[in-house]
């Protein structure tokens, strides 16, 4: 059994007794706080980082760690900016507090939404350790270098490391507005760099949510209701169960009803001495449950909906001359029909919490995508104060969008509180594939018709899938959002005079969320499915055709506002596009006839184009080789950026080639691995990654590289001879 | 109804159930939270330990049925195979590391019976662990290396 380590937490609870201290209240802070670093044992000039008399750098990670590798990114910018030794780092997690400013980790932003705040912290801290050397030695500052972890002043061959400057330094005033680093001067961002966990993950000791251990710690594990909305009346004990030392007792928890948001769904929670007591335990009752109206849903009669949806107008988003007109009298369009199915998000590490009340006050350890949220859902689900609410995220063994969603946390909390004890709640894999918050089921129909030069006349795509709002917001909110259209469908790039963009939306029997890029998943899909075979009925080579849509166009508008710096720009898509033709061999493969795919999108602000390669004699059309190019403007960790990509190509394949889950009265069908099929090692092609050299703003790494990978595979199909496939999964 | 058995090289007697799987004995009683809990079904790999050498998936694995057995997890590789632990660490192998140490067992055991694994060894040795983060390259290039650097 292991007690959760006891760190230095001497700066963290001043800062939290200290309710009166507000660092900012910009979302995207860099945590300045002049009283900080008044202490002079450290200096802390930000929430972000501190060295102490030792010449230790703590950098405090605020956003969490699901291998996205932003504990490392956070650290390299920072100490670039500090001239920090990179040996003398040491990260920690921050846990969710909002001096910390944003800590949803989610929508590919960490970098994006940080970088120069980062640095700010990084700089700031650098420019009082220079500041502190240059007053001690009566010279100018500015004769005074950063490097290394200490102060140069050349002139007099004089240095002192950070550790000796700590004191004075931390009694100077915080620059607020420091000079930062020249982008030919960075030494750790925009290259690679080792995980700093990567040791601790080799060697087994890495921790994660189901590792955290106290004394008189029960553990919960549950069997969950039937279907959506039911809640547990009565539990059926066998005596066997009774009799079990390892046996505490079964609680009921209530359905929460609708809209769910964040919180449990009815469950009967088995108490148990040890994990395997709670599991074997959790098969053998039997409980019954109250009717839910979700109790008939069924996913083949809800796509079927989806399906006669498309049939028939939706809301309009987009309408520019007049495609319906044109298309309803064509003789020859182009008209396709794209499906994908629920997705689950998987992760390797089931969900689990650990959840310790104490009186009005509650902890938590879990792997949360964003403890801020965690807090606040507690808070307004259980009735605690903010401040006797604290959350810390453990290590998370992958999250996808899952772990977004604290339901799994608001259990333990509840079960602790009735407990009056330590509380671990361990999901099984069956229970994270029964209550996912899975990624919607949607349906796509594209038609246009084609002018004498094989360039669309007129256009009209229209797409219908359960919103997310209608899970978090209000069960009413079925239609698509607005933020949820521009991931691939109010934003296409494939524009036409005559063309009408629509959408339509259906309540779902089951919770529906975020998962790995989202929305984009399926209009990708359709998007780059569908300008396929618009270049071949325009007997146009898919890439040229692409080119040739894009003729002339600048920025692409949304259905929201652009984000300054951020704006969704062709000249930058239409580069990855070419790079990815140049690397992958494009021309010469299509020559050859080898079955090979291309697709390309803009999502959370970066640009993805990929080449996916099949093996034309595999019944199966096994991907062999994928290309991809990334252009997520300015980069920090090289190696990351090249890992995401890797990995985006696994995800997307699980999510094209055999993942698929249905549901039958209310209930899903898979259960485990065996029936939710997902990419193993003999599924992977070999990778190859280029990423865009770019000064541009940093934009998103972790999710964009999904969204392309379904549509080239698709592609690759058709060309390798296996017909066009316009259902997931393809196999 | 004690059972006694030896792990990483060491003696423990622990009290449980005969037909616990040895995943729980490990975790929850001998507190070695190396090997991880995936599925329960011997379908994800990442409680993969060592049995007598032999990659085993710890979930479906009865206590009972390896009393008396060498039994090596996650905890004893660093020791057994610092090569391995070094490549995973220096090509950056991870993501979120929570299928590693079954990747890693089942790694090791690769290269304790193949000194030279084709690219169809490794995917056949390591189809039965999932990473859902996609590492599977990086697993395959590190095992490679770690083989060239033996030979």
């Amino acid at each position: 059994m292991r007690a959760p380590e006891l760190r230095n937490l001497s700066r963290r609870n001043f800062l939290v007794s200290s309710g009166a201290l507000v660092v900012g209240t910009y979302a995207y802070t860099s945590g300045f706080n002049p009283a900080l670093a008044s202490n002079g044992s450290e200096l802390a000039p930000s929430v972000y980082v501190a060295i102490g008399t030792d010449g230790v750098v703590t950098v405090t990670c605020h956003r969490s760690e699901m291998g996205q590798g932003i504990k490392t990114a956070v650290a390299q910018v920072v100490c670039d900016e500090l001239e920090a030794d990179w040996e003398k780092v040491v990260v920690e997690q921050a846990e969710g507090d909002a001096r910390y400013g944003d800590q949803n980790t989610d929508g590919s932003q960490s970098i994006k939404n940080f970088f120069v705040p980062l640095r700010n912290a990084g700089a700031a801290a650098r420019e009082m350790l220079a500041q502190a050397a240059a007053d001690e030695w009566g010279v100018p500052v500015a004769e005074c270098e950063a490097r290394d972890n200490a102060i140069h002043h050349a002139a007099s061959s004089r240095s002192k490391s950070y550790g000796e400057l700590v004191p004075a330094a931390s009694a100077l005033a915080v620059p607020t507005n420091p000079t930062l680093k020249a982008r030919q001067d960075w030494q750790y961002i925009g290259k690679g760099q080792v995980h700093v966990d990567a040791r601790d993950v080799a060697t087994g000791v890495a921790e994660y949510g189901a590792d955290v251990s106290f004394p008189n710690m029960a553990i919960a594990v549950l069997a969950h209701a039937p279907s959506l909305g039911a809640s547990p009346v009565a539990v059926n004990l066998p005596d066997a169960v009774k009799a079990n030392p390892n046996f505490i007792g079964v609680e009921m928890i209530e359905a929460t009803p609708a809209p769910i948001g964040f919180n449990p769904v009815g469950s009967v929670a088995v108490i148990a001495k040890d994990t395997y007591t709670g599991i074997k335990i959790a098969n053998e009752i039997e409980a019954t449950w109250s009717k839910s109206p979700n109790a008939t849903f069924d996913s083949d009669a809800f796509q079927q909906q989806l399906r006669d949806a498309t049939a028939k107008p939706g809301k309009v988003w987009h309408e520019q001359g007049d495609a319906n007109a044109a298309l309803d009298e064509a003789q020859d369009k182009v008209e396709a029909v794209y499906e994908t199915p629920f997705l689950s998000h998987a992760p390797m590490e089931p969900p689990v919490a650990v959840a310790n009340v104490i009186d009005d006050s509650v902890e938590v350890w879990a792997p949360v995508q964003d403890p801020q949220t965690t807090r606040n859902t507690i808070v307004q689900a259980k009735g605690f104060a903010l401040d006797k609410v604290k959350v810390t995220p453990t290590l998370l063994g992958g999250a996808f969008g899952r772990k977004s969603k604290p339901d799994f946390v608001l259990e333990a909390v509840e079960l602790s509180r009735r407990l009056q004890r330590p509380i671990r709640v361990q999901w099984t894999r069956e229970n994270d594939l029964q209550y996912d918050y899975f990624h919607a089921p949607s349906v796509q129909r594209y038609e246009a018709t084609l002018g004498d030069n094989g360039m669309p006349t007129a256009w009209r795509q229209r797409t219908a899938f359960p919103s997310i709002m209608s899970t978090v917001a209000a069960p009413n909110m079925v239609e698509p959002a607005n933020w949820e259209l521009d991931m691939g469908f109010t934003n296409t790039p494939y524009r036409c005079p005559n063309q009408t963009i629509e959408a339509a939306g259906l309540p779902a029997g089951v919770r529906i969320g975020w998962l790995r890029s989202v929305c984009n998943i399926f209009h990708a899909f359709g998007a780059n499915v569908f300008v396929d075979e618009l270049a071949e009925k325009a007997g146009t080579d898919p890439i040229d055709y692409r080119l040739a849509m894009w003729n002339g166009m600048d920025v692409v508008a949304g259905a929201l506002p652009s984000e300054p710096g951020h704006e969704f720009k062709i000249a930058r898509l239409r580069n990855v596009l070419k790079r990815v033709r140049a690397n992958s061999k494009w021309d010469e493969k299509i020559s050859a006839g080898v079955g090979i795919g291309v697709a390309v999108h803009y999502s959370f602000k970066s640009y993805v184009a990929t080449v996916i390669e099949v093996d034309k004699d595999d019944p199966n059309y096994r991907a062999t080789r994928a290309y991809m190019v990334l252009d997520c403007g300015t980069y920090v960790n090289a190696d990351t950026c090249r890992a995401q990509m890797e990995g985006a190509v696994v995800f997307g394949l699980s999510g094209a080639q055999r993942a698929k889950l249905t549901f039958k009265n209310g209930g899903i069908e898979q259960t485990n691995f065996d029936g939710y099929l997902v990419a193993r090692m003999p599924d992977a092609p070999e990778i190859h990654v280029e990423l865009v050299d770019s000064t541009e703003l940093p934009a998103g790494v972790g999710e964009p590289g999904v969204p392309p990978i379904a549509p080239a595979l698709s592609n690759a199909i058709y060309r390798a001879g296996g017909g066009r496939r316009r259902s997931l999964p393809l196999i | 109804m004690p059972i006694s058995l030896s792990v990483n090289g060491s003696k423990h007697e622990v009290d449980v159930d005969a037909d616990t799987p040895l995943l729980w004995v490990l975790r929850d009683h001998l507190a070695l939270t190396g090997t991880k809990f995936g599925c329960g079904r011997g379908l994800c790999g990442a409680c993969t330990v060592q049995l007598d050498g032999t990659p085993t998936r710890s979930c479906l694995t009865t206590v009972g049925a390896v009393a008396g057995r060498d039994i090596n997890t996650i905890e004893s590789l660093v020791e057994q195979q610092p090569d391995l632990v070094e490549a995973w660490v220096s090509e950056n192998v991870a993501q979120c590391g929570y299928c590693q140490s079954g990747q890693l067992m089942s790694a090791a055991a690769l290269l304790a019976t193949n000194a030279a694994p084709s690219d169809s060894d490794v995917d056949a040795a390591m189809a039965g662990n999932i990473c859902r983060c996609g590492t599977y390259g990086r697993i395959k290039k590190a095992i490679h290396r770690v083989a060239e650097g033996r030979r």
